[in-house]
């Protein structure tokens, strides 16, 4: 190989580089990479919803959203939790349509469609309830990195799961999570800045 | 002088071991609304107004299959639900239940519990008699 062939090479590399970084810079800034570091929580997903139908993650678009992953066979954490998130909602401005309350069962082998509406209709405001096969589940408790695992139970089985609920801003990004022991002056304040 | 005190301090040790037993007292019991097939859990305040400890052993009620003691904690944010086992009931102290923590747990209740609704609950403890108290079924939001 000659000089000349090596520095010919050389420079159309330099320009292929030169051309990667400027197309790289002119890209505009992802909205959820620039609001957190874990952008990498969250993402697309389909599910079922209570009326049996696909329910995908887009219809949640448009509005904050508050996902709670739990089951209904839970008494005591996931009826505290949304009962919680129904109440801090009703002190954003536009109540009860400012931001979606949705629970996802992480049970179902004994959540279908309507257990999931049923315990999402218990709490005297919308929200919205959903399942899905088992596939469909763990891969969205992948995406959200959520735990749960079956323990036994006199009675029956009970289902640890993470206890955090997820807030989304308007366009589907995570934001933040709400832990079950900050206080409820924490807990809004994140609340209102999805709204923002 | 010495006779006078060392009998003095006897008769109060003494005292001190007959001391009145466990007086146990129930109220404020509530459990949210429930439905289908899903179980219930209700929380209560426990007083004991004795001058002795006692242990919460088990609960009864004809509302529903079983009733459980039962203790969520969160641990590195999974939360986890499991028996609790006996709970003690200190001297002159009082156990509340909330949300989150030690609750009683009905599972195959006879019929889901609905707002305004109440039903009897007997809580066993080892040295107290059996104590009664009523439940009321809240709103979902609970207290």
């Amino acid at each position: 190989m000659t000089n000349h062939r090596i520095r010919v090479i050389l420079w159309v590399l330099v320009a292929i580089a030169a051309i990667g970084g400027i197309w790289i810079a002119l890209q505009p800034p992802s909205p959820a990479s620039r609001e957190s570091g874990l952008a990498t929580i969250g993402g697309p997903f389909t599910l079922t919803g209570s009326d049996a139908r696909p329910f995908p993650s887009s219809r949640l678009n448009g509005k904050p959203a508050a996902i709670f992953f739990g089951f209904t066979h839970c008494p005591d954490v996931c009826p505290t939790t949304l009962a919680r998130l129904v109440k801090l909602r009703r002190q954003l401005d536009g109540g009860d349509n400012a931001m979606s309350i949705v629970f996802i069962s992480v049970d179902p082998e004994r959540d279908g469609p309507a257990e999931v509406g049923s315990y999402a209709s218990l709490f005297g405001a919308p929200v919205v309830g959903l399942t899905g096969k088992p596939d469909d589940i763990e891969r969205v408790k992948k995406l959200y990195g959520v735990f749960s695992q079956r323990v036994e139970q006199p009675g029956g089985y009970t289902v640890d799961h993470s206890a955090s609920v997820f807030l989304m801003d308007r366009n589907g990004h995570f934001v933040a999570t709400l832990s079950p022991d900050e206080g409820d002056a924490v807990a809004l304040a994140k609340i209102k800045r999805l709204q923002a | 002088m010495i006779l006078r005190i060392s009998t003095l301090a006897l008769l109060l040790l003494a005292s001190c071991g007959q001391q009145e037993a466990a007086d146990i007292e129930l109220s404020n019991a509530w459990a949210r609304p429930t439905v289908g097939q899903a179980p219930g859990a209700v929380y209560l305040t426990i007083e004991n107004k004795g001058g002795q400890p006692d242990r919460l052993t088990g609960a009864f009620t004809d509302h529903a299959a079983m009733a459980m003691v039962h203790q969520n904690e969160v641990v590195d944010g999974i939360a986890k639900m499991r028996m609790a086992g006996e709970i003690n009931i200190p001297a002159r102290d009082r156990i509340e239940m909330r949300p989150g923590g030690t609750h009683i747990m009905l599972e195959g209740l006879r019929a889901p519990l609905r707002s305004g609704d109440d039903f009897d609950l007997v809580l066993k403890f080892r040295n107290s008699k059996d104590q009664a108290v009523k439940v009321t079924v809240t709103n979902p939001e609970g207290k």
